[in-house]
This record gives C-alpha cells, structure tokens and sequence, in this order.
C-alpha cells in the first residue's frame, strides 16, 4: 500500500516534469540551474540557523490562517488584524525586522514553514507533543482553555448535565482532543459524540438554532464570538475541559530567532505593553 | 443590512480579482495548450501518443487540488521553487488542457475523413488543413460541451485557497468568521451566479455566431 503510493506520486512527479519541459516552461540551462541552486540551498537549510539570512534581508514572514478571528484575520478594509498579530507586529518593530503577513492554508502549517516559504507559525498554534516532534515552539504566551458555552437560561450548568444533550465543537479542533480525554462523559452525550462542524462560527448558529444544547471551544474565539453576538445570550460555563497554551512554531534550527522572540515578548510582559494589547482584544 | 454588505464589498471584490486573474489566465493558457494535446493524441507517432495518455490519465484521475499541493509543495523537494500564484496557474493549466484536449479531440475525430481527402485535392497542405478547414469546423462542434468545462472553472478557482492564495470564497470566509454571520457567503454565491450568468451569455452568442448552417 504504502509503497505503491509512493510510486504513484514518484510517477506524478515524474509527469508534471515531463510536462513542463514538453510545454517548454523552462528550458534545459535554467532547470539545470534552478536545480543546482535549490539543492545548493535545500543542503544547508536542512540545519543552518537562518538568523543571518533574514536579519540581511531585514524581513521576517509570518504565516497565519487569516479566516480566524480574534487572532488573525482581515478587517472590513482587508487588512490583517488581531491579536496575534498586533503582538508580533511590536516583537519584530523592537528587533527593527519588518513583518510580512503570509496567509497560509492551516493544514499546509508545517509544510509552509519546513518548505521555507514562512519564517514561523504565530496563529493561536496550541503546543502539543506531536507538533514538538515537527517545530520548536516558544514560550508559551497565552493560556487557553476549552470552555463550555451554553445559551443563557439554559438547564446545563455544569459539566455533569451534558448527558443525554448535544454537544457541538469544530472537526480536529483541540476542544474536540479536550472532550475525548473523558470518554465516558462523550459516551454520555445525545448521539454519544460531539456534533463536529467545519467552523466554529458554525457550531455557535446551531446553538443558536438550539439544535445543540452546548459548544466546546477555545476560550479566546468563545468569547469573541460571545462579544460579535452579544453578552447576555451566552453564558460560559465555570467548568471546563482543561488548560492549554499557545506558542509560537519555529523550524528546529532556527534558535537563534527563536530566542530573540522569547526574549522580548518578556520585556514586553514587564513594561506592561503586551497588557495591552491583551485588554485591546480581550478585555479585562 | 444593505449597508452591511456594502461594507463587505471591497474585500469581497479583492477576492474577485484573485478569481479573476485565475480564471483568465487558465482559460488564455488551456484552450491552445489543450489544442496541441488533442493534436498529440491523434498524432501517429507512438510515444507521443502514449505520453500524451498518461498525461491525461494523471490529469484526470487525481484531484485538482491534490496537484496544486504537489506542484506547490512537492515539486521543491526535487529542486523546482513556484511562487503561489504561478503555482496555481501551472496546476490549472496543466489540468484544464487535458479536459480540453479530450473534447478538441471529439471534435477534430467527428469531421468526415472525406474532408481531408478535399483538402488534398484542392491544393492544401496538412497545416492549412488543419487551421482552415478543421479547426473552424471543430470550434462550432466543441462550444458547448467547453462551455460547460469554462463555467466549471469559475467554481474551481475557490481550490486556490490551498496555497494561501485570497479568492473570492475565501474573502467571504474571512468575513463569516470575522461577523459570526451567513450573509457574507450569500452575497459571494450572488458573485459567482453573476459570473456565471455573464459567461452563459457570452456563450450563447458565440454559439449563434457558430451556427452558420441553420
């Protein structure tokens, strides 16, 4: 199975090259040259900090999912905001690096950054230990929690009342990792699993529709969405389903950027500027 | 309300651009390319026939988005670096020629033989053949069925997405999210039934300019 996948994606390659030099997209010279340039680059790339490379270019990229508000995404004029982003924006101004906004598709992160097209991931990115094994995370540098949001009045108070109601969350989100470490509380569930929707946006309208009793969810997008649809409909419940905290992904080499970020996001708790930014996009 | 989607229409209408530009650019690229495919495919050398199979085969039988990943992210590794866009437009190409190719091929395969014999005897060479006589003839044959592939394309161009390229549908993603609400994804369907609506039109006049034997 394994290997006739790969002869199949070999055989694709293969293809594609054929085609490209059949539709005559680039000639002989200028592939040989694009070859010997990228193993060039690709050879050391593999364990050379690339501090130096972007400290001359004086530009850093940062790749984003921008559809995922309040962290990253685009306001009514189309330009990249959040909270993310504000906080990266003031991190590379102190460093004098200019910060390039990457949009990136969020199942391609890792591809993105190991294929060297973004300088990091900085996009609510939860530390977990599979993701280790791939990237070098930062300090953490906001906790999270998986909250339960229920509408105001409803019956389930705490975490014991969801059984037999229907709980919503989105598809391979953490909240939905978050419920599967009780199991037996899942099994207790309407239908004995989450109801799972492509966005959160998503899950918060069948709340809404009150098809689904309540939606697990990261805090931080919980209480935006509480915010877009006004406090009094929601309430978020004192219990939850555990802590979690974002970082930021680097690639495994690149330490030395790494470091830098670490070391003023610190000065920026201390003299009170990362504050706020976290009352600008949170509140108290 | 209204006011509400006048405010979304300019990230809306950047979006659009994207789509656009994908969409021209595909279109422009893969009608002649797929022109060459069906000749390929109908040529009497062997290989070339067989090469020009595989192709479509490959083309074919994956997922367009699955070769946008390839060439975007796969192509890298054995030393050959797109940027987004060009990656995208080559993926499209690439699998837009194919289809093409097969329905120029219908065309050019459905003219009576008898035509090429004519040909011969009034005097024109196989090229002359080919762009005065055949070409004219297979136009008029294929349009609606490229018609179909043409409006096919529009939606297709949402796949771009995958390369953190910012189209039309994701624009009006972006804007959901941001408002926790439906209607920005309403106006962008309204968007690509208006574009739709234009190409049907257009189609349709070039369809009675065709139709020269009614």
């Amino acid at each position: 199975m394994r290997k006739s996948l790969k002869t199949a994606v070999i055989l694709m390659l293969v293809l594609i090259l054929g085609m490209i030099s059949l539709v005559g997209c680039s000639n002989e010279a200028a592939k040989q040259e694009a070859l010997e340039k990228e193993t060039a680059q690709q050879e050391p790339a593999a364990q050379e900090d690339s501090f130096e490379k972007i400290k001359a270019k004086g530009k850093v990229v940062m790749g984003l999912d921008d559809t995922f508000a309040p962290m990253g995404f685009r306001d009514e004029n189309n330009k990249i905001v959040g909270f993310d982003v504000d906080l990266a924006q003031e991190v590379f101004k102190r460093n004098d690096l200019e910060l390039v906004l990457q949009p990136i598709d969020w199942t391609m992160k890792e591809a993105e950054l190991n294929a060297g097209n973004i300088d990091m991931i900085w996009n609510a990115y939860t530390i977990t230990e599979e993701r280790k094994e791939k990237v070098a995370f930062t300090k953490p540098y906001l906790d999270n929690r998986q909250v339960i949001v229920t509408l105001e009045g409803s019956d389930v108070k705490s975490k014991s009342d969801l059984a037999g109601k229907k709980v919503a969350a989105q598809t391979g989100s953490s909240a939905v990792d978050a419920m599967n470490t009780e199991p037996e509380l899942v099994k207790s569930f309407d239908g004995g699993e989450p109801v799972l929707f492509d966005t959160n946006n998503e899950a918060f309208m069948d709340l809404e529709a009150k098809r689904v009793d309540a939606v697990v969810a990261d805090e931080v997008l919980a209480r935006y969405y509480i915010k877009q649809k006004g406090a009094d409909k929601y309430t978020i419940l004192d219990e939850d389903f555990g802590d979690e905290e974002y970082g930021i992904g680097f690639r495994k080499q690149d330490k030395k950027l790494l470091e830098m970020v670490d070391k003023t996001l610190d000065d920026m708790r201390k003299d009170g500027s990362y504050d706020l930014i976290y009352e600008k996009w949170f509140g108290k | 309300m209204f006011e509400y989607i006048l405010r979304l229409l300019p990230a809306l209408l950047s979006g659009l651009e994207v789509t656009l530009k994908v969409f021209f650019l595909t279109l422009v690229i893969s009608i002649p390319l797929g022109i060459l495919v069906a000749l390929g495919r109908l040529s009497k050398i062997k290989p070339l026939v067989f090469l020009v199979e595989l192709y479509i085969w490959v083309m074919r039988g994956t997922p367009l988005l699955l070769q946008i990943v390839v060439i975007f992210f796969g192509l890298p590794i054995v030393g050959i670096t797109f940027d987004r866009f060009p990656a995208a437009i080559l993926a499209f190409v690439l699998n837009y020629a194919a289809y093409f190719g097969e329905i120029f091929r219908g065309g050019i395969e459905s003219i009576d033989k008898g035509q090429y014999d004519a040909a011969k005897v009034l005097g024109f060479t196989p090229a002359k053949t080919f762009t005065r006589i055949i070409l004219p003839q297979m136009i008029k044959i294929v349009l609606p069925s490229v018609a179909n592939e043409v409006i096919t394309l529009v939606k297709d161009t949402s796949l771009v997405y995958v390369v953190g390229l910012g189209e039309l549908l994701r624009a009006g993603k972006i804007a959901s999210n941001r408002d926790a609400s439906l209607v920005p994804l309403i106006v962008v369907g309204v968007f690509y039934l208006a574009l739709t609506a234009v190409l049907t039109a257009v189609f349709q006049k070039l369809e009675e300019r065709y139709s020269y034997f009614q």
